[in-house]
């Protein structure tokens, strides 16, 4: 069993040696370490309202059809998310989440006058597009696609069933 | 407490073992798998946003849900890192196992460990079981749905997709042969709830099995095994996979002889953690798509 084992040796000196140079740290930005000593026990704040579960969400999404279909990925505390699919490509996230269990999220639609369907609406960097139903429940479209553009955001959005999303957050 | 988030996947490996591992992959799965590594760099590629200080908060808020342990993901990262940590375990019994085959002075050591091969079919449901059940915790989705799962299973892609691939590969195919699936299907029909408590890797993430006992625990396991075993056999035959072509390709990155290919997949057990790594990378991915949605 000797005689081979000089190139068996190499193989795993060779592993050794790669992961000894694969433990070397990389540089981590001080404003995550700050982030994560600042981070609360829970991202739900025990005195907002009670947050509405996800699975409350999946109903308003758009249906799929037309070539388009919806596939859903998360369902947790006050979030729901789905990609927007196309012959197979990912072209945009769909999503609602109630902004009890993140109030600052909302400041951004009561500051602007943008509306779409006539609810308080923003634009969120360069990628998202977002209204605010209810004074409450956040939904979202975020390109992940190129050719998907902000004009399909708000169309996208007004395929959300909004008014059964209002009547949620207003129960 | 686990490592901070950010910590993890800025410091993700970008050469080792397991990274050549599954690169070597990518001749089934061509261009799929990028291995995406630094929390930056991560928050930039899955929302393709540019503004500085919608990245900060973006950060900040995967960093906050990933804290929170009610949320899931650190259960989801301790169960992929864990099942990782059980194989390079049985990484040195197997190989133990097969010295003991060819030398007398430790043939004890057949007494002491389970048969490779028993051992391996083991491995390879109890990482199928992982990846049901960190799914599960990721999305937010009920412990045993295991229907739910096999729904997404169809939408994979990316590290989910490859972290697949591997495991039909480097603990299905090369360790067990082509007839893989039929014989862990022979063993698990076999086994009894105490042939799994004496198992290293089941003793460890028994608790996040779903099942009162371990005789339920086990019905778990044999559905999850049963419901991704037609996935399984369509990706081996639709990329007509076969346990040479899989080391042949690893070949291109390390140096393993020919003569030792027997030995290939204990050397992946014990040098390798692919589940960890693309688990990291599947969870932070799902953090921030999230934290972006969320904002």
């Amino acid at each position: 069993m000797f005689r081979n084992s000089p190139r068996f040796l190499t193989a795993f000196s060779l592993a050794f040696l790669l992961l000894v140079t694969a433990c070397s740290p990389a540089k981590t930005d001080s404003t995550w370490e700050q982030f994560q000593t600042e981070s609360p026990a829970a991202v739900v704040d025990g005195s907002a309202a009670k947050v509405l579960s996800g699975g409350q969400f999946n109903q308003f999404f758009p249906p799929d059809g037309d070539g388009y279909a919806r596939v859903y990925t998360q369902e947790k505390e006050g979030f729901a998310e789905a990609k927007l699919k196309q012959n197979g490509e990912e072209l945009a996230m769909l999503s609602v989440s109630d902004t009890a269990a993140n109030p600052a999220a909302a400041e951004k639609y009561r500051r602007g006058s943008m509306t779409i369907a006539g609810f308080p609406a923003a634009e969120i960097g360069s990628t998202a597009t977002g209204v605010l139903v209810g004074d409450r429940i956040q939904v979202k479209v975020l390109s992940r696609s190129d050719g998907f553009t902000a004009e399909d955001r708000q169309t996208w959005l007004q395929k959300f069933d909004l008014m059964g999303l209002e009547s949620l957050a207003t129960q | 407490m686990s490592k901070p988030i950010y910590e993890l996947v800025d410091n993700l490996p970008t050469r080792n073992i397991t990274v050549y591992a599954l690169r070597s992959l990518d001749f089934i799965l061509p261009g799929e798998w990028d291995n995406l590594v630094g929390f930056e760099n991560t928050i930039r590629t899955v929302t393709r946003e540019t503004d500085e200080a919608l990245i900060k908060a973006i950060g900040q808020r995967a960093i906050q849900l990933f804290n929170d342990k009610s949320q899931g993901y650190q259960r989801a990262l301790w169960l992929y890192q864990t099942i990782d940590s059980a194989g390079s375990a049985l990484g040195t019994a197997a190989l133990a196992g097969k010295i003991g085959e060819k030398v007398s002075f430790v043939p004890f050591l057949n007494r002491l460990t389970p048969k490779p091969e028993k051992a391996q079919t083991l491995d390879l449901c109890l990482k199928l079981v992982t990846e049901v059940v960190a799914f599960c915790q990721i999305n937010g989705i009920p412990g045993d749905s295991i229907g739910d799962f096999i729904k997404a299973l169809a939408d994979y892609g990316g590290e989910s997709l490859v972290r697949m691939a591997a495991l039909v590969s480097f603990d299905g195919l090369v360790p067990l042969g082509p007839n893989f699936i039929r014989q862990t299907q022979s063993t698990l029909n076999k086994l009894t709830p105490k042939d799994l408590e004496g198992n290293p890797a089941f003793k460890q993430i028994k608790s996040l099995i779903p099942g009162k006992n371990t005789d339920k625990q086990l019905g778990f396991i044999e559905a999850s095994f049963n419901s991704t075993q037609e996935w399984m056999g369509n990706f081996v035959s639709s990329k007509g996979l076969s346990p040479q072509k899989i080391t042949h390709n690893f070949q291109k990155f390390v140096d393993i002889a020919d003569d030792k290919l027997d030995y290939f997949g204990a050397f992946l057990d014990m040098t390798t953690n692919y589940y960890e790594h693309t688990g990291v990378q599947t969870l932070t991915r799902r953090l921030i798509e999230r934290a972006v949605a969320e904002i």
